[in-house]
């Protein structure tokens, strides 16, 4: 009976070759009409909130738009002209940039080496897993308020730890007072909430390397970092690429951690873009500036997307 | 001869053992601390909390539930939870309404323009909340007619999670074989009846795990959040905590951690069973 079946099957997706054709058309025609009409409320819901949307915040940022309706009036790259003279802004670009690249080391490194800690077997891995994924897995603006009673002032239990292993002499970081305390703090708080998708991810490419290619590896003779080098890398490239494409996209335009922890203070020693675009546009109320923020970055991502894809289909081509 | 070479090796794995152990150690101590400070504020007096001669890690006076309490009474703490699951729960059957057949067709059928539409719905991945807030609060209050509401966050939260479970349920769709539905058409089923009754039953695990993951998602967020529901009664775990228990200085330290724990740790726990999903939603660009 189930190889009758299966026979059927093949005999069906034969038959179009040899005679069915003129049969087989009509119902191409019915399949992309279906096809059409299932991805259409997808289509039109992406269409209506997030690419017209997005398209309306580019011309927020070439216009003048507030929140109370504004002159409307089209401006050209005006705004932008305006912000990269203006220091906040600077100071903000210069941060949301080094946060990023710092903390992405950060969590590469600490990421790589839970990713070769998981790869082992273990009793229990699963429940360990599960503890040891909890920065990512809990949503952060409430684990954020953990975070505040470990930087709080008077009750930081980081500074309580630092007296007691007599680290340091007072007076201990203020962590939400101080620039460069509060630059570390939020650092600190964004390599611990991102280093276990990190981990994941790289567990995930290290993973779906067949493990007769490390045999072979060791073999030859190859060592640990030359196995890394020369086998790992590039096979589990193009997976660390997508991870990272999402985890710079997400930190960059994230703004709870600061938001939070020191609301770009003091002064606006801590302020990112983001955030000062959620100023600028919501609280403020001035919706061309807010916009004309918010979008700096994205021509840099969008080129980086796409001349990475464009490399790993190649690739895929290739192979 | 046959005994010399095992000492060394026993003792090799012992002391990897052991390093392996203490980075474990490592690892698991940064990543539970702070929720370990949730646990104790909830359960200490407020006396420990604010004494600077109790060890941070442990507590003095008797444990209570005072924390607990206050947050039903004396907070909306319920009203933002109930909000909170609202929304999730009509964010996924959004989502699943808008994915599961779009998913079907993408992965099944065959028309012009089909993977380009793919790739394009994973496109809108990299387009981060940060880019469509300031437009979309215009849209939610202007077009929606929805200021200040949790049903805006209800209208806007599939910007994220549909291109996840997208990603996720095409590559459900195209694990069952295609020689299942044409053996159902074969059968005298047209091919609604070879969907709904032999696909569909095969991908409920992938729907499940799409639902889960719109949920979860839906539960992260705190950029919307915060900008389209700011009133008390319309928010959500994650804004309506850590802004209602800070008033001005003053933090109310034993609740605020009282709401983080009973609110996120749920959440964490739902997500980490569905985090591999999560991982294939997203490399899911290279099969």
């Amino acid at each position: 009976m189930v190889v009758c079946l299966s026979d059927v099957g093949t005999a069906t997706r034969a038959v179009p070759s040899e005679r069915g054709r003129g049969t087989r058309l009509p119902r191409i025609r019915t399949e992309a009409l279906l096809g059409y009409g299932l991805i259409s409320p997808v289509l039109v819901y992406i269409l209506v909130l997030v690419a017209y949307p997005f398209f309306l915040s580019i011309y927020f940022s070439v216009s003048n738009v507030t929140v109370a309706g504004g002159d409307q009036s089209f401006v050209g790259l005006a705004h932008y002209q305006e912000l990269l003279g203006d220091e906040v802004f600077q100071k903000a670009v210069w941060n949301s940039l080094s946060f990023t690249v710092l903390a992405e080391v950060g969590k590469a490194v600490l990421g790589i080496g839970l990713a070769f800690l998981l790869l082992r077997h273990m009793p229990g891995k699963k429940i360990i897993r599960g503890f040891l994924m909890l920065p990512w897995t809990l949503p952060i603006s409430l684990s954020l308020l953990s975070w505040r009673w470990m930087f709080d002032p008077q009750f930081s239990t980081i500074n309580w730890a630092i007296a007691q292993l007599h680290l340091m002499n007072p007076p201990y970081p203020d962590w939400r007072g101080d620039a460069l305390w509060g630059y570390l703090g939020i650092l600190i708080v964004n390599i611990w909430r991102g280093f276990p998708f990190s981990a994941v991810i790289v567990l995930a490419g290290l993973t779906s390397i067949p493990s007769d290619i490390y045999d072979a590896a060791k073999v030859d003779g190859a060592g640990f970092f030359r196995t890394w080098h020369y086998v790992i890398t590039p096979m589990i490239a193009p997976i660390i690429f997508i991870g990272l494409i999402f985890d710079v996209t997400f930190t960059l335009g994230d703004l709870t951690i600061v938001y939070l922890l020191t609301n770009g203070g003091p002064g606006y020693t801590t302020q990112i873009v983001p955030l000062l675009a959620f100023q600028t546009g919501i609280q403020g109320g001035n919706l061309s500036t807010g916009a004309a923020m918010a979008l700096i970055f994205f021509p840099f991502l969008f080129v980086a997307v796409v001349f990475f894809l464009r490399l790993l289909y190649r690739r895929q081509a290739v192979t | 001869m046959s005994v010399l070479p095992a000492r060394p090796l026993r003792w090799r794995k012992v002391r990897d053992g052991t390093l392996v152990g203490l980075a474990f150690a490592f690892y698991l101590f940064i990543a539970v601390i702070p929720i370990w400070w949730m646990v104790r504020a909830t359960f200490v007096a407020d006396y420990d909390l604010v004494d600077l001669q109790v060890n941070p890690f442990w507590y003095k006076q008797p444990l209570s539930f005072d924390h607990i309490k206050y947050l039903f009474e004396h907070t909306r703490f319920l009203t933002w939870y109930g909000n909170t699951y609202l929304v999730a729960f009509f964010v996924v059957l959004i989502t699943l309404a808008l994915c599961v057949p779009a998913a079907y067709a993408l992965a099944r059928l065959r028309f012009r323009g089909a993977e380009n539409i793919g790739i394009g719905v994973f496109m809108t991945y990299l387009i981060p909340p940060i880019l469509l807030f300031l437009p979309l609060n215009q849209i939610v209050v202007n077009l929606l007619q929805l200021p200040n509401s949790k049903w805006a966050m209800v209208a806007v939260y599939p910007t994220f999670t549909v291109p996840f479970c997208l990603w996720l349920l095409i590559g459900f769709f195209r694990r069952i074989p295609i020689e299942l539905e044409e053996a159902a058409v074969v059968d005298g089923a047209n091919r609604w009846q070879a969907v709904w009754r032999v696909v569909l039953p095969l991908t409920i695990p992938g729907i499940l795990t799409a639902a889960i993951f719109a949920f979860t998602l839906s539960m992260q967020d705190f950029l919307y959040a915060l900008t389209f529901a700011s009133s008390s009664s319309q928010k959500v775990l994650n804004t309506g905590v850590p802004t209602e228990l800070i008033r001005g200085d003053l933090y109310f330290w034993g609740e605020l951690m009282t709401g983080a724990l009973l609110a996120g740790v749920p959440v964490a726990i739902v997500y980490n069973f569905f985090l591999d999903y999560f991982v294939e939603g997203i490399t899911g660009a290279l099969k």
